[in-house]
């Protein structure tokens, strides 16, 4: 504030000095942050752009679609680009397959890390440190070092073509990321926890269902966020086993709308599919991101 | 019932089998493991605890041998044949590996630029990836209102950009002609004269960069320029170290750039040599680089500065590698891997004679004798195209190698065709350099004296090639313009150069093949969120004191980020990088979503030539050795990056 507080001798009456309503917001706001502010903002609109256009050109026509234009909103929004969609018969396939795909991976593979983390983190045994450096090696290894052979493995388990080679190998715990994940938050759980437990008489498969699995509930949920939205965009897996119109999931059902050979290419539909599509991992994503930035800190791996 | 519901019921009932078979598997997997440690006498209740352990952990155990053990050991068997699903393997030994790293054939073509490709993304698309998250990160530590609102939403395109989605709003969004990005870019430079300027000097910027790149990435000769590279290289690493420190037993940063440096290049030149035609001078490159790479292992000493037994077990493996390799690839002429056998076994020679410090001298000697041995073999008439090699004298003494300058056939075959040279240039620095290397560490200042030596060489080399590059490239033109033929080094980039973009001039974003990359990158650019919290979360980790105490010496931004932030950072800084890397040779989905039949080689990423070749083609043989090959180069360079992550600072 820009009143004289001094000299009582010198003081003037404070009606005087009172600056006008402008400058006292001026003072008031920090200059610095209003710059952060609007070089955060423009960044937002880099990043939220591409997004923003996709819902945009869903409620446009085929016509506007084709022009060169810059409105990010049509004037008549074409609700009906939404309904067509919905009721085309490939589009409820694709969508209902995704979901049953991701649902059954996400069942065996959560279920799968957790006693193979639990055996990594609270049970003692003799080649324990062997197994688990073996696993963290496997971190190092690409997966385009197993895609080709595991394909004539399929192959020759006559899987091709069935939904098998996307959900079976996730009851095998998949991936070391995230088995190092849920082994380094059950290492906090506190050890008299099992001790108490154990001279009741528990076994370990008690144990890991009653005391360490309520306790590991953050952990769980960071690797099933993480496992959702790697499942429900996965394109290869599908692309390469699935080659059969009625087994698609919606990343290829996506993918293949862009490949039709159609003039003028009907964007607003792709755009429509593209919004549904990813709806689900947005609201996941907003209500878990706390599991995202912990997972990701944690483990370094974007899942 | 449809299709897709009986799929899912079926999917189902394996599902269940699976659980049951995981669930048997499991306590069979403990059984043993309990029967094991029986065995080896372990007590009643450590029997108990292996039972539980390996009860638990067999769920990976298995599916480790299953998916990824089994399958790994197998396609390394296919990788050795020819094998299409449903037909018959045949064994072809090397083929493969040979077409696709001498880029022999169309597929062979492919792959290599399939490999540069990667390398684009790598060199290009990585750094530009590092920056925009490290200043998404800094935008980020903050203490504002709001900020985990702008962390969500600077995060959000890592997830989407994974699916499909969100690549194809991109792609509808950068058509090349009245598509969103163009046509607000020429709103903006059609603003303001300066804007105006600045969109042209992008396009042009842009487009004479990846026409250069396409240029070298096609092989477009290069002339005596070829053997300026390699001499440039060593001429420079051999420049900071003769500048830099030279304490003894003190390893100063020069020295692991000069091992870097030759490492990489012995490894390249190893991979050329060990698929290539046994008369090629690769072979013998390959066999000094295996050499080399024994001497640079032999380097290595452990905390207590010892040397250990088991830096000679990979020159040894890689002896009995390469006479298995020889065998198998029905290579039956004797003399040509016995030598090999004994230039891998030399060094492991010479460590163990050095190992007493009474007979260190042989290091230096035995490695001078070997390098005189190489050009003896290499001048044997006949056998190895020695007549070239009358070009390294040449430039030595700064005599010009282009006799004939005024004849095109001359210049397009003759001269265009000694590769050899240059690539036994190349292994003549590795080696030179990685002696030093590992010579500093024992004798500085008899290194010291050596590099002084080499440097004149090959600065004197490096400016002769590189006068005879500039003399080349003129003789050329002039003829072809003389006779009326076309040119034919670089055509792309002299043609993108030649005439400043004009008003009506748009990014051909993805359509064309200059600018399909960029487009790529472009988006990686706007998904680096992973990288970004993982700098954020560094950030976080910097002490606030640090920067007081700079504050009050006063140092500015711009020392307080190279001095404090950057050093403190630079553990996430080297993961970002390693990960960056890995994943551009990764690169799929972008590509899969976002080529267009002109642009789908131009885009092809390693991960994506071997999709097209095992998936589409269903050439499982060559697959396999695509998959080998990239498991092999990314396992390499995570090592690599390990062994050489000196500069990162962890906090003790």
């Amino acid at each position: 504030m820009a009143t004289v507080s001094g000299n009582a001798q010198l003081s003037v009456p404070p009606q005087v000095a009172q600056p006008n309503l402008f400058l006292r917001f001026v003072r008031a706001v920090d200059a610095r942050a209003l710059i952060l502010y609007a070089i955060l903002l423009a960044a937002s609109l880099f990043f939220l752009f591409p997004m923003a256009w996709m819902a945009g050109t869903s409620l446009k026509t085929v016509e506007e679609v084709g022009q060169p234009q810059l409105n990010l909103l049509p004037a008549n929004p074409q609700w009906n680009n939404y309904a067509k969609l919905l009721q085309e018969d490939t589009f409820y396939r694709a969508y209902t397959n995704s979901v049953f795909v991701v649902s059954v991976v996400l069942v065996g593979t959560v279920t799968s890390i957790a006693l193979v983390a639990y055996a990594f983190s609270r049970l003692e045994w003799k080649g324990r440190g062997v197994v688990f450096a073996l696993m963290m090696g496997t971190l190092m290894l690409p997966a385009q070092a197993t895609l080709v052979p595991q394909y004539v493995l399929f192959h020759n388990l006559g899987w091709i073509r069935t939904f098998n080679p996307i959900t079976i190998p996730g009851f095998f715990a998949g991936g070391a990321a995230l088995i190092f994940l849920v082994r380094q938050f059950m290492l906090s759980i506190p050890r008299e926890l099992d001790e108490a437990a154990m001279i009741d008489g528990a076994n370990p498969l008690q144990i890991w269902w009653y005391v360490i699995m309520p306790l590991s509930r953050p952990a769980i949920a960071t690797i099933t966020v993480f496992l959702f939205v790697g499942q429900w965009n996965n394109l290869i897996n599908p692309l390469i086993y699935l080659q059969r119109a009625e087994l698609f999931t919606m990343p290829i059902y996506v993918a293949q709308k862009n490949n039709l050979q159609e003039s003028p290419i009907p964007w607003q539909d792709i755009m429509a599919a593209s919004v549904l599509f990813i709806i689900p991992v947005l609201v996941v994503f907003i209500l878990t991101q706390r599991y995202f930035v912990e997972g990701i800190t944690m483990t370094g791996t974007k899942g | 019932m449809d299709v897709s519901s009986q799929a899912r019921w079926e999917n189902l009932l394996w599902a269940a089998g699976t659980a049951i078979f995981i669930v048997v598997g499991s306590i069979l997997v403990g059984y043993a493991a309990k029967r094991v440690a029986r065995w080896r006498g372990l007590s009643a209740s450590e029997q108990r605890k292996v039972y539980w352990g390996f009860l638990f952990a067999a769920p990976w155990i298995i599916g480790f041998v299953v998916f990824v053990l089994g399958p790994a050991l197998a396609s390394l068997y296919y990788s050795f044949t020819d094998y299409k699903l449903g037909k018959p393997m045949t064994w072809v030994g090397l083929d493969n590996y040979r077409e696709l790293l001498l880029g022999q054939g169309a597929q062979g073509r492919r792959f290599s630029q399939a490999m540069f490709n990667s390398f684009y993304y790598m060199a290009v698309g990585v750094p530009l990836q590092i920056v925009t998250a490290l200043g998404m990160a800094m935008l980020l530590n903050n203490q504002m209102r709001g900020i985990r609102i702008f962390r969500l939403i600077f995060y959000l395109p890592v997830i989407l950009a994974g699916g499909p989605a969100a690549l194809l709003a991109w792609r509808y969004m950068f058509a090349g002609n009245g598509g969103f990005v163009n046509v607000t870019l020429q709103n903006i430079a059609g603003s303001f004269f300066l804007f105006d300027w600045i969109y042209r000097a992008f396009i042009f910027t842009v487009e004479a960069i990846n026409s250069l790149y396409a240029g070298i990435a096609e092989g477009s000769p290069i002339g005596p320029f070829k053997y300026a590279v390699p001499a440039l290289i060593g001429a420079l690493v051999l420049l900071s170290l003769v500048r830099g420190e030279w304490t003894p037993g003190k390893r100063a940063r020069a020295w692991l750039v000069a091992e870097l440096v030759s490492a990489t290049l012995i490894i390249l030149l190893a991979a050329r040599a060990l698929v290539a035609d046994p008369l090629d001078p690769g072979l013998l490159l390959g066999i000094g680089a295996l050499a080399a790479l024994g001497a640079l292992l032999a380097d290595y000493r452990d905390e207590n500065r010892r040397y250990r037994l088991w830096t000679l077990i990979p020159p040894l493996l890689a002896a009995l590698a390469l006479t298995a390799v020889f065998v198998l690839g029905g290579q039956t002429e004797w003399s040509l891997y016995i030598p090999a056998l004994l230039a891998a076994a030399a060094p492991v020679t010479l460590v163990l004679v050095a190992r007493t410090p009474a007979h260190r001298r042989p290091i230096l000697g035995g490695g001078a004798a070997l390098l005189i041995g190489f050009i003896i073999l290499r001048l044997i008439p006949g056998q190895l195209d020695g007549g070239r090699l009358s070009i390294l004298p040449q430039y030595l003494t700064l005599q010009s190698a282009i006799v004939q300058p005024n004849s095109l056939d001359y210049l397009k075959t003759e001269f265009a065709a000694t590769t050899p040279a240059a690539l036994w240039l190349y292994g003549l620095v590795a080696l030179v350099l990685g002696g030093l290397a590992v010579a500093n560490n024992r004798y500085p200042r008899a290194a010291r004296t050596v590099a002084l030596v080499a440097l004149a060489a090959f600065s004197l080399f490096a400016i002769s090639a590189v006068v005879d590059g500039v003399r080349y490239f003129q003789a050329y033109d002039q003829i072809a313009q003389a006779t009326g033929q076309p040119n034919y080094h670089f055509s792309q980039f002299r043609a993108a150069t030649a005439t400043w973009p004009d008003k009506n001039r748009v990014p051909l974003w993805m359509t064309n093949e200059l600018w399909a990359k960029p487009s790529l990158i472009l988006i990686t650019m706007w998904s680096s969120g992973a990288g970004m919290l993982i700098f954020l979360a560094a950030l976080k980790g910097v002490p606030r004191a640090f920067y007081e105490a700079a504050e009050v010496d006063g140092a500015n931004l711009w020392q307080k980020f190279w001095k404090i932030t950057l050093p403190m950072i630079s553990p996430a800084m080297f993961y970002n990088i390693v990960i960056g890397i890995i994943a551009a040779l990764q690169t799929f989905d972008t590509i899969y979503i976002l080529r267009t039949p002109q642009t789908e080689d131009d885009l092809a990423s390693a991960a994506f030539f071997l999709f097209n070749r095992t998936f589409r083609q269903l050439e499982i043989g060559q697959g396999a050795a695509v998959s080998w090959i990239l498991a092999v180069i990314i396992v390499l360079l995570t090592v690599l990056q390990f062994r050489y992550n000196k500069w990162v600072y962890y906090e003790a």
